[in-house]
């Protein structure tokens, strides 16, 4: 280490032990010094401190040395004693707010950097003010009797050459009863060094008599005790001095005069002279002198073995002397007085060994006499001895621990020292570089001390913190947070604040939250304490809003905040306030360009939804759009990388609000931020798009930046003033940590580009929150309404705005929101148009015609339903079934002439048919073109959209069998059940559809269920007869496109009621697509659909209202049966026949049917057929007759004969002789699917008898699909043919 | 009595701080585990310690304020546990014991895969089992 | 001490997760799935050193960690120790494991249809769905280093089945 007597400590020592001369003078020696504004001691104390003094001293065993560096501490006597507390106090209190002034004027600026702060630990710049405390804090433990260092050596006494008979007045002064207590009661030896001054006064004329004086004192005090000197020589007032050497020394600067005005130079020199020879000639050998006299003195009382065995045992001899602490019972001339003041002056001398010693000896006998504060004290002064000496650390400590928590141990009357003490070490330990040490001495005396002590301890104790290698920045943050309370609490606001900010450099940005929010909590609490607002809110503005803390302290901070807001007096405005947060990405911009939205349900949907409901309706895709892009050069710029948008219609966007905290906060007038601005390239968007790259460039927004952002979205929210657009405000309130979905509007008025840059918002009326929008994160998602154009740059928060186009309206009147299944409304589709313009060729597209379609305007003429009944003068109704192929909904043309002029409303009558259950939502979307060809929107598109709940009601399945003894007649079963929870229908008529169907009632004339009523959960089964027309009559028109039909009235016969017309445009329309809805393909005639139309049964209150009518549509219904084919052969009861000629001929038709949807091959087999019916068997002549073929051969086209043989079998004969055969019909026939042929047997008979002619049919049937043959299936049929003779 | 628990992530963050006493002092047990912090750092750094205690994961006495003192553990992943007590004199083998089972809590806490390493540790479960191991400290509970 | 579950339940659950993720998830990028099952892994060996180093003194420097991935830690999760540790002194590690456990049930498909082209496209089919299997273990291995303080990168290398060697890049 270096020398300790250069360190810090060293230097202090040299000035604070140093010999303490008394100064007595006159009133009149103050009154001259006073004339220049100086104590007489202020004036000499300048030149007290002797850089190089340059005196040889010997030591106690003669060792010659030299002391360079001295101090003389003058005092007047009155200053000499325990200076008071309270008076202290104050002091300090004006030395540390003196302080604050100096070192807090930056409070305003940032909180000092860890970094910064560091290397200005190393480059030593700590508050310099400590040391000043430090050493005020010294000197109030200063004038203890307890050691020695503090007793003047000397007395110089002053009388001016202006006081009458100076001798006197020399005498007189040193009069003990007016000497300091030191003197007085004997703690120090009175025989005291004595000085005797005259002070001339050069303005009160000339030397002579003060000369004569000298000389008078010299005779009676000694010669060179005495001594003239001169002041205020110089003329008065001239001389000021470049570098004041007095301005140093006045702690409390209030210069009042400037100081030493009449000294000139020569004064000066005198002065120091003075000074010099005080030191070098008198006090210092005076010193030496006393240190050999004493030190022989003690070598002989002490020193040695026999010394100190006697030394003990006297000790023990007085152990029961009375135990005290002050020092009463050390006189000064007893033996350990003599060795402390032996010790002292040797120290002051710096003869630290023979100090050392003396402390020694000294220590053990006052621990013997547990005189502990003198022996505190001595402890002390071994510890800086050693200090001094640069001994082993070990030592040191050593001492310095024993001082100090001896002083402790003595309470309240050893508290200055215990201060004392702990500065001295604490330099000793930062002399030595032990600055956590030293931080832990601080800590401790912190402790011991009143408030404003301690914070400056436990500030320069976080210092050491700082400083000791490696920092420990913790405990210097902990320590200032210390430091920052304490000086708090003895209102130092602002030396809290400068603690606390240092503070935050350590805790900024790690996850203590805790701390750090304390920390900023109070740093903003004080400043508006002090009334810097501003800046107190950028740190309340750090904890408004911690989610984490508990809801208490929630409240806390956020009614501070508020109220500091409110001091603030104007309204105070916080860009990306995070209260509430907004969630970016949650924004979502709804706008409407071409496509026009009539409900918000309509908003919801995807895009890609309304895309393919419009594919085939709108002209022009984007493909296209370009082209008329190219068309328009001016625009293509600015709509490729900005949405288009209608002057006058509203723009919303959507944000979501969430409130971190746990209590309820409340936000009023939030709204949007815009700019619009004529032309494209405006200095506004520019600024905001290079504002916006900044905002992207540098997520970690300083303060800076955030400084301009708030700039520039206030002066775009001033600047909006000018009615370009209107904005809405919207008031709500978050319940704790609640968060909601804001809808925000802007309606452009003017064309131009419009940008939305934010968001502005008043938290409880007293804090404006701006949020701008940074549109990088929302490039990213795909925000509703964008046209997905492949034009991913654009941001979607830039609109083009066009100038304000026709935009069509529409409601749909009387739609139900609940309806039963099968239920038949008509509805009104009300278009209204708001503007100017009229709007022309309409189409609109339908998601599901099944449920929704487009009337004519003729349906509106008669009420409904009677519109529905047949009427007499029924012609053909004009809709045909709409192309059902269309499979993604129904395009609707409204006729070329419809046209919606301006301010008009048109109106069109939609059916609707709800033919499933449960929730539908129908989409329907409105194509109309402008009058006005506006240059870059010349069509738009109206979607709504529509949610319905269908409830179950009636539900049918109809059976179909074929009629035993009908070949083109089937049985038709007709199962309804009423599914419906309470409602009870009235069936009003079943229909079949088609030409070339028949149906009616069965029995023919019977009513078909008279009481049409079927009640909740009632199940019903009618049955109906179904006809085949003739196909031959269906050819003629082409059947099922208008779906002419036969209906049955279900109920009482006589019933007036009208039927429906099953053809007429909304049930045939809907019919059809139930058809296509039931799958399968519509061709095929022999498939048949049956349509059950019902009303809602109605209790007497709803009587009035028009009746609800529903239509239940079943459709391919074939007609089912066990075999395959159905044979018939018509016979005869009776054919007359006279047997002139040869035998009779009979036809017998056989008619056949094919009831299998394949093609068939019959083969009629006369083999099979000679089985009689009775039984008996027939001769095996069979063989006659050729064979059947094998079908196989047949398809082969081989002869394609076979013939039916008719056994004719008189009744009671066994001989067939009387029987001739003849017949032959084309042998396999082929028959189409479903179709019937006919075909003949003839036969010839010569006798008249009873025949039973039996038929076996063997059908092969065949595939075309896959080429082989069936089982044959066979059928049988038989007639009984009599045949009656004539005669 | 032990007066608070705390465990601190491998950046000196901190992931869980429980205290047991009635009155609010959330701020200054704060303050105590944060400044401790320089102690391990120091601890851990300063390699004129032994070379048994340089890589032992209980770290003993770290630092005794006014009126606590504060027990260290660094675990190998760098994470450190700090037990804050106003017990005067604590059998070692007691506190080694607490910093096991403390440890293993924490173990199993963070294997919890619906744990954020790195994140505060907000498990139910996790804050009973270190209560019950504070209430069982000093009466030599088993593991 | 913990539960215990049977290994093949273990294998199954390895094997579906990196089926998963390379024939489900991210069919179409293989490296994206690569990445994300490495990161399973790196949460897993976070949470696994955080459990196997109780009740061990700290590591003073790089090798022992290392060591202790390969001998501790390794026989904690494979049942036996890294066969052949090298190193260049330079902060890079070669671990090798000459008996892979996630290996040994990997078949290799011998009587392979002989043309050529089919043959080697099988081949490096099978490596490279054997290198997805391998994405897991290194994952392991970072987030357990990782957690030890050692920040680095890991990449696996096969050889010849089922024997494969983690190379350990020590970052910084």
């Amino acid at each position: 280490m270096a020398d300790p007597s250069a360190s810090y400590l060293g230097k202090t020592l040299i000035e604070e032990i140093s010999p303490v001369v008394m100064v007595l003078g006159t009133p009149l020696v103050e009154d001259s010094s006073r004339k220049n504004g100086l104590s007489f001691v202020d004036t000499l104390r300048p030149f007290s401190l002797f850089h190089d003094i340059d005196v040889p001293v010997r030591t106690a065993s003669d060792q010659p040395y030299r002391l360079h560096k001295f101090k003389l501490r003058l005092h007047y006597a009155s200053e000499i004693h325990q200076p008071d507390v309270e008076a202290s106090e104050e002091h300090l209190k004006n030395v540390v707010t003196r302080a604050s002034d100096v070192d807090t004027s930056d409070l305003r600026s940032d909180p000092p950097q860890i970094d910064s702060l560091l290397e200005a630990a190393e480059s030593e710049s700590l508050p310099s003010w400590f040391q000043i405390f430090n050493k005020e804090l010294i000197h109030i433990a200063s004038f203890s009797e307890h050691e020695a260092f503090d007793h003047p050596v000397a007395c110089l006494l002053v009388v001016s050459s202006k006081d009458e008979q100076p001798i006197n007045k020399f005498v007189e002064l040193f009069d003990t009863n007016q000497l300091p207590s030191l003197l007085s009661d004997s703690i120090m030896d009175p025989k005291i060094l004595k000085h005797y001054l005259l002070l001339h006064d050069n303005q009160d004329g000339a030397l002579e008599t003060d000369i004569k004086m000298l000389t008078e004192m010299r005779s009676t005090f000694g010669s060179n005790e005495c001594r003239l000197l001169t002041i205020n020589s110089a003329e008065d007032g001239s001389t000021d001095w470049q570098d004041n050497p007095w301005i140093p020394h006045k702690i409390d600067a209030s210069i009042s005069q400037d100081l030493g005005c009449l000294l000139n130079m020569d004064d000066i020199n005198e002065m120091k002279n003075f000074m010099q020879d005080l030191a070098s000639k008198h006090i210092i050998p005076h010193m030496e002198q006393k240190i050999r006299v004493l030190n022989q003195q003690v070598s002989a009382t002490r020193k040695g073995f026999r010394n100190q065995i006697k030394n003990l045992w006297w000790r023990k001899g007085k152990e029961d002397a009375p135990e005290t602490s002050s020092g009463q019972m050390y006189a000064f001339n007893s033996i350990e007085s003599q060795m402390r003041v032996l010790g002292d002056y040797a120290f002051m001398l710096r003869d630290y060994e023979l100090a050392l010693s003396n402390y020694r000896l000294l220590s053990t006998d006052y621990k013997l006499d547990k005189a502990w504060k003198r022996y505190a004290g001595v402890q002390e002064m071994m510890g800086l001895a050693f200090f001094m000496l640069d001994q082993s650390k070990k030592d040191v400590e050593y001492c310095m621990e024993n001082a100090l928590s001896t002083y402790l141990k003595l309470g309240s009357s050893g508290q200055r020292n215990v201060t004392r003490c702990g500065l001295w070490w604490t330099e000793i330990l930062k002399a030595r570089d032990q600055y956590k040490e030293a931080a832990g001495v601080y800590f401790r005396i912190s402790n011991e001390e009143p408030s404003l002590q301690a914070a400056v301890m436990l500030e320069q104790a976080s210092y050491c913190y700082l400083l000791s290698k490696p920092p420990m920045l913790r405990k210097y943050g902990f320590h200032l947070v210390l430091a920052g309370n304490r000086y708090y609490i003895s209102e130092q606001r602002k030396h809290a604040i400068r603690a606390y900010r240092s503070a935050t450099s350590v805790y900024k940005g790690n996850a203590w939250s805790f701390i750090n929010d304390h920390v900023h909590y109070h740093i903003g609490k004080w400043y508006s304490f002090i009334e810097i607002f501003d800046v107190a809110l950028q740190h309340l503005l750090e904890v408004v809003a911690c989610s984490h803390q508990s809801v208490a302290t929630q409240e806390l901070f956020l009614k501070d905040f508020l109220q500091t807001v409110q001091k603030l007096g104007k309204a105070f405005e916080v860009f990306s306030m995070q209260l509430p947060v907004i969630n970016i990405p949650s924004l979502k911009v709804l706008f409407e360009d071409q496509r026009t939205y009539g409900s918000v349900g309509a908003v919801n949907i995807k895009e890609s939804l309304w895309k393919c409901l419009e594919e085939d309706m709108i002209p022009l895709l984007p493909a296209a759009r370009t082209n008329w892009l190219e068309s328009q050069p001016k625009l293509s710029k600015n709509l490729k990388d900005s949405n288009i948008c209608v002057a006058g219609e509203p723009i919303r966007v959507e944000i979501e609000f969430r409130n971190p905290l746990k209590i309820p906060i409340s936000v009023s007038g939030a709204s949007l931020i815009c700019q619009l601005s004529a032309e494209p390239e405006s200095v506004e968007s520019a600024v905001v798009n290079q504002a916006d790259n900044n905002v992207d460039g540098n997520s970690s927004a300083t303060v800076f930046q955030n400084d301009s952002e708030l700039i520039k979205l206030k002066r775009s929210w001033e600047q909006d003033a000018g009615s370009s657009f209107v904005l809405s405000e919207v008031d709500f309130s978050l319940g704790g940590s609640e968060t909601t979905v804001i809808q925000f509007v802007v309606t452009p008025k003017v064309e131009g580009i419009l940008n939305i840059v934010g968001v502005r918002w008043k938290l409880s009326d007293s804090v404006i929150g701006y949020h701008s929008f940074d549109t990088t994160v929302l490039k990213k998602k795909t925000v509703k309404g964008r046209r997905r154009g492949g034009q991913y740059a654009k941001s979607p928060l830039k609109f083009t705005v066009i100038k304000s186009l026709p935009k069509l309206e529409c409601c749909i009147h009387h739609l139900p929101s609940k309806a039963y299944a099968g239920e038949l409304h008509r509805l009104v589709l009300e278009l209204k148009n708001r503007s100017k313009f009229p709007i022309k060729n309409m189409k609109m597209k339908i998601s599901d015609p099944r449920f929704l379609n487009a009337g004519s305007l003729d349906d509106m003429k008669i009420e409904f339903p009677i519109c529905l009944e047949k009427r007499i003068n029924s012609k053909e109704s004009i809709v045909q079934p709409n192309d059902v192929e269309g499979s993604n909904g129904l395009l609707f043309s409204f006729p070329e002439d419809c046209v919606i002029e301006g301010e008009t409303t048109f109106t069109w009558p939609l059916w609707l048919h709800t033919s499933t259950t449960g929730r539908i939502s129908l989409y329907m979307s409105i194509y109309y073109e402008m009058e006005n060809s506006s240059n870059d929107i010349r069509y738009r598109t109206l979607r709504t959209q529509y949610d319905l709940e269908v409830l179950p009601s009636l539900d049918m399945s109809v059976h179909v069998a074929p009629c035993p003894s009908r070949l083109q007649e089937f049985l038709v079963r007709m199962d309804v059940t009423n599914r419906s929870s309470s409602e009870s229908f009235l069936l009003h008529q079943f229909s079949s559809v088609g030409h070339n169907w028949e149906i009616s009632s069965l029995p023919p004339d019977g009513a078909v269920h008279p009481s049409q009523m079927l009640t909740a959960g009632q199940a019903l089964s009618c049955f109906f007869k179904l006809k085949k027309c003739n196909d031959l009559a269906s050819e003629g028109m082409p059947s099922s496109t208008t779906l002419h039909g036969s209906d049955v009235r279900l109920g009482p016969h006589d019933s007036e009621k009208a039927l429906f017309d099953i053809s007429r445009a909304p049930l045939a329309n809907f019919h059809s697509y139930e058809r296509l809805d039931q799958g399968k393909s519509i061709q095929g005639s022999s498939n048949v659909d049956f349509i059950l139309i019902s009303q809602l049964k109605q209790n007497a209150s709803a009587a009035s209202d028009p009746p609800r009518l529903f239509s239940h549509h079943s459709c391919h219904h074939r007609q089912e049966s066990k075999s395959l084919i159905h044979l018939l052969v018509v016979g005869y009861n009776g054919v007359q026949e006279t047997f002139s000629h040869e035998g009779c001929i009979i036809v017998l038709p056989i008619v056949l049917r094919n009831m299998h949807d394949a093609c068939v091959i019959v083969v009629i087999d006369q083999a099979a057929s000679q089985v009689d019916v009775r039984g008996t068997a027939l001769p095996s002549n069979g063989n006659v007759w050729n064979p059947v073929k094998n079908p196989r051969e047949i398809t082969q086209g081989t002869d394609g004969h076979s013939d039916i043989c008719i056994s004719f079998s008189p009744p009671y004969t066994q001989t067939l002789t009387n029987a001739i055969w003849g017949s032959s019909t084309p042998g396999h026939l082929q028959l189409e699917d479903n179709s019937m042929t006919r075909s003949g047997s003839r036969t010839t008979t010569l006798t008249p008898n009873t025949y039973k002619a039996s038929r076996r049919v063997i059908a092969w049937f065949y595939h075309p699909s896959h080429g082989n043959w069936k089982r044959p299936n066979l059928a049988r049929k038989a007639r009984f043919v009599t045949i009656n003779n004539l005669n | 009595m032990i007066v608070c628990v705390s465990v601190v992530g491998h950046q000196n963050n901190p992931l869980y701080l429980q205290s047991f006493t009635e009155e609010d002092d959330a701020l200054k047990l704060h303050h105590v585990v944060h400044c401790s912090l320089d102690v391990i750092d120091e601890r851990v750094n300063n390699p004129k310690k032994t070379g048994s205690t340089l890589n032992e994961t209980f770290l003993g006495l770290l630092y005794p304020t006014e009126n606590y003192k504060v027990y260290g553990y660094l675990t190998n992943t760098k994470v450190k546990f700090i037990l804050v007590t106003t017990d005067v004199d604590v059998r070692d083998a007691d506190m080694r014991n607490f910093f096991r089972r403390f440890h293993s809590a924490y173990v199993d806490a963070v294997s919890n895969p619906f744990h954020v390493p790195g994140k505060k540790i907000t498990s139910r479960s996790f804050a009973e089992r270190v209560s019950t191991i504070v209430k069982s400290f000093g009466l030599g509970g088993a593991v | 001490m913990g539960r215990e579950v049977s290994e093949s339940c273990v294998d199954n659950l390895i094997i579906e997760m990196v089926s998963a993720y390379c024939n489900r998830f991210y069919e179409s990028k293989p490296d994206l799935a690569a990445r994300r099952i490495e990161a399973i892994g790196y949460q897993v060996g976070l949470q696994l050193s955080e459990r196997y180093t109780m009740e061990r003194p700290r590591f003073t420097d790089h090798l022992e960690a290392i060591k202790f991935i390969c001998k501790d830690f390794w026989s904690e999760v494979f049942k036996k120790q890294i066969d052949n540790l090298k190193t260049n002194h330079r902060g890079t590690f070669v671990l090798q494991d000459n008996r892979f456990r996630w290996l040994t049930r990997m078949s290799v498909d011998t009587n392979q249809t002989n043309t050529d082209s089919s043959l080697d496209t099988a081949e490096n089919k099978e490596t490279q769905s054997a290198s997805m299997h391998l994405y897991f273990p290194c994952g392991i291995i970072r987030g357990a280093l990782t957690s030890l303080g050692i920040p680095c990168a890991v990449s696996a290398d096969m050889s010849n089945l089922p024997a494969c060697s983690f190379v350990v890049r020590i970052k910084g």
